[in-house]
């Protein structure tokens, strides 16, 4: 009895596999017969048309042939090659024998690598008078007529597995040493390490660790991306030279299932930015949102508008809210895309709570700049920016006008020469002129450009 | 209670309420195919054969380079509203992943069923071997891309599609298969009237700007002579165009090809030295008004191409 029940169970379970399995053959079954078909179709296709190129040549070997006329000189034959073909059997030439060889190789055709390197480099060149360099309040403190590497930066990123990808970067520049005015290190820290979680329930995207968090238009912008050499005043007083990067902590964003763009974004940091925040605890945590929108316009523009505010608590203790508001035009010509004419501009309040000898006490800090820039082609682009800004504690307001051109010889170098003219009141009493030459280069792989 | 206080409080409060508002909507096993294409080729194709069982939308505009493409926000719209993804598989297309990232949308990330590479059981011209760097200029170290260019690559290209859309709506499956058949069809009947256009200048050399043409080329019969743009992105060099306009005054070549966003001047100064003329294309469907379709697109350009080899 218990044998045949136990057959009873077999036979059933062996029955209910062919019943489930059944549909999902014949489904294979279909899908490998039209793979097949399609395969045949192609090898006939290439068959043919290799057998009528073949014919076309040999008939015109015959021509030539038959004519008297001299020998052209050979052509290079194309590159052609076809995957899966059978490999070449010639030895090699003298010639590839005595050609150097790579010593070691990270990547070949086929990306066996499974992420990307990428390495930039950012040389900037800062030409301005002795006064300002004897007191170190030019544009590039304590770097005044020197040409130094500001970031060189190794970026690596990719896909972690099918549901993050992680990036990390790396960088080095030179910054000066404090006190020692002639000392100069080239600092390497870490700029970013974070994993993004792509495949988070609810259509939200996460991600978590060291970066740049989104505020504002130009803060998410890598130093190497930048429309022009320096940074707008305006983010520099309010964030230092570094910006509102480096943050550690976690940030989510969605975008809105609707037709026109809108992505809303929140992060949770510990608030390590010494010139706004600087608290760095997560028990007073440096909380920043943003909202961004996209319109596409005409046929070739486009016009994005951000909303941005980040609420936290600074080194001494205060409370400290800096909002932001920006927009960015960008023209694109038909054809080939040239000319592009940009247009953009952004402002940022801050609002602080500051220790003076009469007690704490409310300041309320704006400014602003502008930037147009126009590309002439793929090469060559000119531009203008304007700047005006409060200082964030002390009292004092500067104003700046930028002009500058930019070449790029490819989409991989850059030079950028630009001159900055700086009239400033209060604690920052001066008129600077300088003149900055940039070259930037990237190795390897880069991220997309983006709008 | 304080050291966190009420921003974080109204934060989290944001994000979930965030979170509910954007939960994608409800299961769509029945509503219409929602396809996004990279590029205009591939969208002429995909539209072929999803017809009226749903809406084909294409990332970047007609007639726009795609090799040195900028990301716009409204292209990450499109991926989050797709469901199914056609990509090319080379590098032509790579810059849609970061915009996949952004999205939100995991059902369009590489690997998921939802992507569909239709490059797939191709065979590539021009994989690059040996030394592959930037002195080469911005190449496409896994072959050339342009593989729609050659109609005879259609059966595998659109068998691709069909299976990727089948793949998520199996319901679908039959008549999708049935609108391949239909629209390979006609691409026979249009490859039949190409060829004729062409069978006269069959090894007829031709020059072109950029590395865009090979797949053309092999499916005329026509003979590639060289490149004016011979490290991609890098304009070239004099030593390079003086020995080109040199091959081509031997091979009496008389065609030079400049895709439309290209600029002309440099094409222009080597056909007036060399004796040949210049041919503006379009490289993808819709560039040109009434081009929107594969065949319509396929005729521009042999038609263009044939007039101007017999003039």
């Amino acid at each position: 009895m218990r044998t045949h029940g136990r057959r009873s169970i077999a036979l059933l379970v062996v029955l209910s596999f062919s019943i489930l399995t059944g549909p999902a053959h014949a489904q294979d079954a279909d899908v490998l017969r039209r793979e097949l078909e399609a395969l045949r179709q192609q090898f006939a296709t290439v068959t043919q048309s290799y057998e009528q190129r073949l014919k076309a040549l040999g008939d015109r070997l015959q021509q030539l042939e038959g004519r008297a006329a001299p020998a052209a000189p050979a052509l290079a034959p194309p590159v052609t090659t076809l995957t899966g073909s059978a490999p070449a059997v010639d030895a090699p030439s003298l010639a590839d024998l005595a050609r150097p060889r790579q010593p070691f190789a990270l990547a070949q055709p086929g990306r066996v690598l499974l992420f990307d390197i990428g390495v930039s480099g950012d040389f900037v060149a800062d030409f301005t008078s002795a006064t300002r360099e004897r007191r170190h309040d030019g544009t590039f403190a304590g770097r005044e007529n020197r040409l130094f590497p500001r970031e060189v930066e190794l970026g690596l990123f990719g896909r972690v597995d099918p549901y993050a990808s992680a990036v990390v970067r790396i960088s080095a520049g030179e910054e000066p040493s404090e006190g020692a005015s002639s000392s100069r290190e080239v600092i390497v820290r870490l700029d970013e390490a974070n994993a993004t979680l792509l495949d988070l329930p609810l259509g939200t995207t996460a991600r978590f660790g060291l970066m740049r968090p989104r505020f504002g238009t130009l803060n998410t912008i890598h130093q190497d991306d930048l429309p022009q050499v320096d940074r707008p005043n305006v983010l520099s007083r309010f964030f230092g030279e570094e910006q509102l990067d480096g943050e550690r902590g976690v940030e989510a964003f969605w975008v809105l299932p609707v037709s026109i763009y809108h992505e809303l974004s929140l992060g949770i940091f510990d608030g390590d930015n010494e010139t706004a925040f600087g608290r760095g605890s997560l028990r007073d945590p440096l909380l920043i949102g943003r909202w961004r929108t996209f319109f596409e316009l005409e046929e070739r523009g486009g016009l994005q508008l951000d909303a941005s505010a980040a609420t936290g608590i600074t080194a001494e203790g205060h409370r400290n809210t800096v909002v932001g508001l920006g927009a960015k035009y960008k023209w694109i010509g038909a054809g080939s895309g040239f000319p592009v004419l940009t247009l953009a501009a952004e402002g940022l309040g801050s609002f602080r709570v500051v220790d003076t000898s009469g007690g704490d006490r409310h300041v309320e800090r704006w400014g602003a700049y502008a930037y147009t820039q126009y590309d002439v082609d793929r090469r060559w682009a000119a531009g203008l920016r304007g700047d005006w800004t409060e200082l964030p504690v002390e009292r004092g307001r500067e104003w700046a006008l930028s002009p500058y051109v930019q070449f790029k010889p490819s989409e991989f170098l850059r030079f950028r020469l630009q001159y900055k003219h700086t009239e400033g009141r209060g604690v920052v009493e001066r008129s600077a002129d300088e003149v900055f030459l940039q070259g930037s280069f990237i190795l390897g792989a880069h991220p997309t450009e983006r709008f | 209670m304080r050291p966190f206080g009420r921003p974080l409080l109204c934060a989290l409060a944001i994000l979930a309420l965030v979170a509910t508002a954007t939960a994608p909507p409800g299961a769509p096993a029945q509503s219409r195919l929602r396809v996004l294409a990279t590029l205009p080729d591939l969208w002429a194709i995909s539209r072929a054969i999803v017809g009226d069982l749903g809406e084909v939308q294409v990332a970047t505009r007609p007639g726009q380079n795609p090799h040195d493409l900028e990301i716009r926000p409204s292209q990450i719209v499109l991926v989050k509203r797709a469901e199914i993804l056609v990509r090319n598989g080379l590098d032509e297309d790579s810059w849609i992943d970061p915009v996949i990232e952004s999205s939100g949308n995991p059902r369009l990330l590489r690997g998921a069923p939802g992507v569909v590479e239709a490059v797939r059981g191709l065979s590539i011209l021009k994989v690059r071997t040996g030394l592959i760097d930037r002195s080469l200029g911005d190449v496409h170290p896994s072959g050339n891309p342009h593989f729609t260019l050659d109609p005879g690559t259609l059966p595998v290209v659109t068998a691709n599609i069909v299976a990727g859309l089948g793949r998520l709506r199996p319901d679908l499956a039959e008549r999708l298969e049935a609108n391949r058949r239909a629209f390979l069809d006609e691409v026979a009947v249009a490859g039949r009237r190409w060829s004729d256009a062409l069978a006269s200048y069959r090894g007829a050399s031709l020059v072109s700007y950029h590395d865009s043409w090979p797949y053309f080329y092999r499916a005329f019969g026509l003979e590639e002579l060289g490149v004016i743009e011979d490290r991609p992105g890098v304009p070239p060099s004099p030593q390079h165009l003086v020995t080109l306009i040199r091959q081509m005054r031997e091979q009496r070549t008389k065609v030079v090809l400049v895709e439309s966003w290209y600029p002309t001047d440099t094409a222009a100064a080597v056909a007036r030295a060399a004796g040949a003329r210049v041919l503006v294309l379009p490289q993808s469907p819709g560039a040109v008004k009434g081009t929107d379709t594969y065949i319509a697109h396929m005729d521009f350009l042999v038609s263009a191409l044939a007039k101007a080899l017999g003039d």
